[in-house]
Order: C-alpha cells, then structure tokens, then sequence
C-alpha cells in the first residue's frame, strides 16, 4: 500500500497572463485512495488547475500543500521528488526514443540508483506485458492506446503517491479509454491520490469518489459520487447554456 | 586507375570527416533546441586562434589543444546561454536569430581587432609529414584531424544515445512538458547542450586550424559548410551529420578531379538544392520551438 498524503488546493489564484487570473480563488481536496475528480465546462480553468498544482504555472496568491509540506512555489521538475506525477494532456510520449527509453526516462528521479532504477524498470515491464514485446520500438511508432500505456507506464516509474491526470482518454477507442479508467481506479486501490481532470464526465464520474465542478474559474458545486450520478444532463445543459 | 580512385576515396573521407565536424555543434543546437546559431562559425574561429594562441605562446600542441577546447568552450558556451541564449526564452524566433547573428558580428570584428586579417596558418612538427599506406599517400595531419573529428562525432553519439543524461535532453527536445514531469531540470540540460554545442564548434576550430590557413573573416566560409552540411543531413542526428560531411567531403574531392575548380561549388549547390526539393522541409521542420 502507498502512504500517500492529502492535496489541498486552498484559493489559489493563477492564470497565464498577470492580472488576468483564469483561477480566481479555487478550493480542492484530493484524498488518499481516492478518485477526485474536476469537471466543468471549457475554459472553466480544469487544466490550468492542474498544471498549477504540477508547478508548470505560479500561483498568485493561495496555498497548494500535500500534507505538511507547502508546494505553492515549487517547481514542476522538483514535485516527482514529492511524489507527485503529471499526465499532461494529449500525446506525451517521446516519439523519438524507444518504449524502453521512454520508461526508463519515468525513472529519472532514480538515476543515482541504478539497481533500484532496473528494479522499478523490471516491475513496471510485469505490470504491463503488452509493453515488453514493444520494448525496442520508437514510441512515435505505435498507435494511440499503446502510446497512452507507454505513458502511464512512465508515470509510475518513480512510484508516485499523487497522480495529475488531464484527460485521459482524448482520442481514445472507447475499449482503451475503459482500460485507462480501469487503470485509475487501480492507482486508488493502492492507495493513491488521483486527482483527475476530464471532459468525458459519464466515464469520470463512473470511478470517482468525490466530484468538484470549476465554472468561470471558481469552485461552482462538489459532493460524492452519488449526488452527481443522477441528473448529469441538467448538470451539463447548465454548462452549455441551454 | 584503382589506385588514384582510392586515393581520391582517401582524401574525400579525410575532407569530409573535417565537414562533419564543422557541421556537428550547428545540427544539435537546431535539432534538438531550435536554435539557428549562425554564431556557430565564429565560435569555430576562436577555436582556430585558441589552437594558434596555445601553440605560439605555450607551446601546447593543437593535439592537446583539442582536448583543452571542449571545457574551455563548453565553459564560453555556458555563459553565452546565461547571458543571450536564457533571454531569447520567450522572445520570437527571428529574434533569438538576430541575437546570435549580432555576437557573430561581434566576435569577428573583435577577432580582427586583436589578430587583423591576416590569414594564419598552424606550423607543427608533423606538419608536412606524408603517410604512405600502401599505393597511397597521406598527408599525417589531416590523418590526426580526421581521428580527432572521429572522436569528437563519436562521442557526441554515444552521449546522446547511450547515457540517461543524452536521452534526457533528445526527450526535452520532443516533448518539453513531460520531460518536466519526469522531474528532468530543463534549464539545466537546456545550458548543458549549449555548451557542449559550443564546446563542438570550438574543437572544430582546432581541427580546422590543423588543416586550413585561416583568418577571423574566414569563419563566414565556414559558417556555409556548416549549414550545408546540416541542410543535406538533417538536423539534430550525429550519425546524419557525418553522413552528410563525407557525402561533401567525396563530391568535392572527385569533382576537383575531373572538373575544373570554379565548378566544384556548382556541384555541392546543385546537390543542396536537390536535397531540399526532394525533403521539402528546409530549416522549416526544425524551428518548432525555441527553448
């Protein structure tokens, strides 16, 4: 079991351009062996959340923590040491390297150690099979859903407690994109935070635990699972105007 | 007959090898960091005056002087990205261009400052030694520069493609956002291929001191091998780089004998623009991003 600790995203203001925040003042918690999961509609701030949490943009003003330790300033290459791991959204591979080094690049936090970098090379190939006969093949080389496999593959490579997910199933076949929710709701079983942004709300909701909806870059409603699994239409024409 | 073929084949391998080298530091610093450093020659110029300046007054031989040039301008590059290269971070890319054309300018005109515009050679003790290898005859230097290109190239390959740290930059290149996630310091890595960068057009400096009279205004000549060698070979592979600098090395070595001087260029153009015809792509494929 992973010893993971609490997300707390606390006000947190933040946008691309100053003064003009896209986040004005959000409040998350993402827990332990649980699914959290931020819906919205576009341009509601989801993704900008996330990459902020991940340390891609700076806060302006609010407090990002994981348990004791204040992450607000820390910078994205430094949160793997935290624990903390970032699925950026779209194709994320290194088209150019093979699976194996793409994997092995998972492990980057490692590099000091090699014996435990070849372990966790070893463990992650188990835990995904389909990969090793991939092994030596350039990762721009296979289709989506191996790429998507590749990619989370290399995400686990550090044994990450926090997992930042940005949609995750874009552009998948609908049997894929089950596979990598299944996956998800695995990473929780052990134990993780994830902490997942996604369009496609029915197959979000379907594995969360506790559900947060962003509109205009504020916190709009949240509540477990079951009060979202009900009426999700309103809920949507709500997003969309009609 | 088989003899002169291997000869020329010879003298192709030995020219081409120093092509490559020159070509080497431009092709990383475009394929794998986006950055068009037409400053690149200038770099290979002060490698040449280094070579001559540790000769003349140390008495350090140009064989040693490689080895020297690689930390020196690794450490010169270090700084240029510090100062220039850091600041161009967000800028447009024409803008970072005109800032590496501008220390080009600068370097030159400070090179003909302290060393004028005489041409200069490198006079060692193997100098005008010949080689003769079987039927054939070599001269001992370009023999050493060739070896010395054939190190450097190697090892750029085997960094890049054999060690976490290689992979870790060429994955930086690709996709910059996971290599952050994957807790890879991109500015580190960012500084560390700029200088070896640098490090590559200094020791190419070397290696053409050994070879080729030179002067600070030479370094524009060299600065159109460069791009001609990464315009046939693609940018940002080590292994294309020297594929590409025989390729010219052998044109140039077979048609100055069969044709007269004047046409040689001709040749090597037509070949560029072929190249571009049929690849399309030109520069364009390469300025992606700045880093």
């Amino acid at each position: 079991m992973i010893v993971s600790a609490e997300l707390r995203i606390e006000d947190v203001i933040a946008g691309y351009v100053p003064g003009h925040p896209i986040l004005r003042g959000v409040n998350i918690i993402a827990k332990p062996g649980r699914v959290t999961v931020v819906l919205g509609p576009n341009g509601a701030g989801k993704s900008t959340m996330l990459r902020t949490v991940a340390g891609y943009l700076t806060a302006e003003s609010g407090r990002i923590s994981l348990g004791e330790t204040e992450i607000t300033r820390l910078p994205g290459f430094r949160h793997i040491e935290h624990g903390i791991a970032f699925l950026p959204q779209g194709r994320s591979t290194f088209p150019d390297l093979t699976v194996g080094e793409n994997v092995e690049l998972g492990g980057w936090s490692l590099r000091g150690d090699k014996s435990r970098l070849r372990q966790a090379m070893d463990k992650i190939f188990g835990r995904y099979p389909t990969l090793v006969p991939l092994r030596d093949r350039p990762a721009g080389s296979l289709s989506g859903g191996q790429q998507r496999t590749v990619e989370i593959a290399r995400l686990l490579m550090a044994d990450p407690s926090v997992l930042l997910i940005d949609e995750p199933s874009v552009g998948l076949a609908p049997n894929i994109a089950r596979q990598i929710y299944r996956e998800l709701e695995a990473f929780r079983d052990e134990g993780r935070t994830v902490l997942l942004v996604d369009q496609d709300v029915r197959a979000a909701i379907r594995i969360a635990d506790y559900v947060y909806v962003l509109n205009s870059g504020n916190n709009d409603i949240e509540g477990d699972r079951s009060a979202f699994e009900g009426d999700l239409g309103t809920m949507v024409r709500r997003w969309l105007g009609v | 007959m088989l003899t002169r073929v291997l000869q020329l084949l010879a003298d192709g391998v030995l020219l081409g090898l120093v092509y490559a080298v020159v070509g080497l530091g431009l092709s990383l610093l475009l394929g794998i960091m986006g950055i068009i450093n037409v400053a690149h020659s200038a770099f290979i110029m002060l490698g040449a005056f280094f070579t001559l300046g540790m000769l003349e007054y140390f008495h350090v031989d140009p064989i040693l002087s490689f080895a020297l040039a690689i930390p020196v301008f690794f450490a010169v590059g270090a700084i240029v990205f510090r100062v220039i290269v850091v600041r161009m971070e967000r800028a447009e890319q024409n803008q970072g261009l005109v800032a590496m054309f501008g220390l080009m300018v600068l370097i030159e005109n400070v090179g003909t400052i302290f060393w004028t515009t005489n041409t200069r050679v490198v006079t060692v003790g193997y100098t005008n030694i010949r080689l003769h290898i079987a039927d054939l005859t070599v001269p001992a230097v370009r023999v050493i520069a060739g070896a010395l290109a054939v190190a450097l190239i190697t090892a750029f390959w085997v960094f890049l493609n054999r060690t976490l740290t290689g992979r870790a930059i060429r994955a930086m290149a690709q996709n910059q956002d996971a290599a952050i996630a994957m807790g890879i310091n991109v500015t580190r890595l960012s500084l560390m291929m700029f200088g070896l960068g640098i490090a590559s057009a200094g020791a190419a400096g070397v290696v053409i001191a050994m070879v080729f009279p030179f002067a600070p205004q030479t370094q524009i000549e060299w600065l159109s091998w460069a791009f001609l060698i990464v315009i046939l070979g693609g940018f940002g592979r080590v292994e294309n780089t020297l594929a590409a600098g025989l390729l010219t090395g052998l044109i140039q070595t077979m048609a100055t004998a069969l044709m007269p001087f004047d046409y040689v260029y001709l040749l090597l153009y037509v070949a560029l623009a072929t190249v571009l015809v049929l690849r399309r792509e030109g520069l364009r494929g390469a300025v992606r991003r700045t880093i």
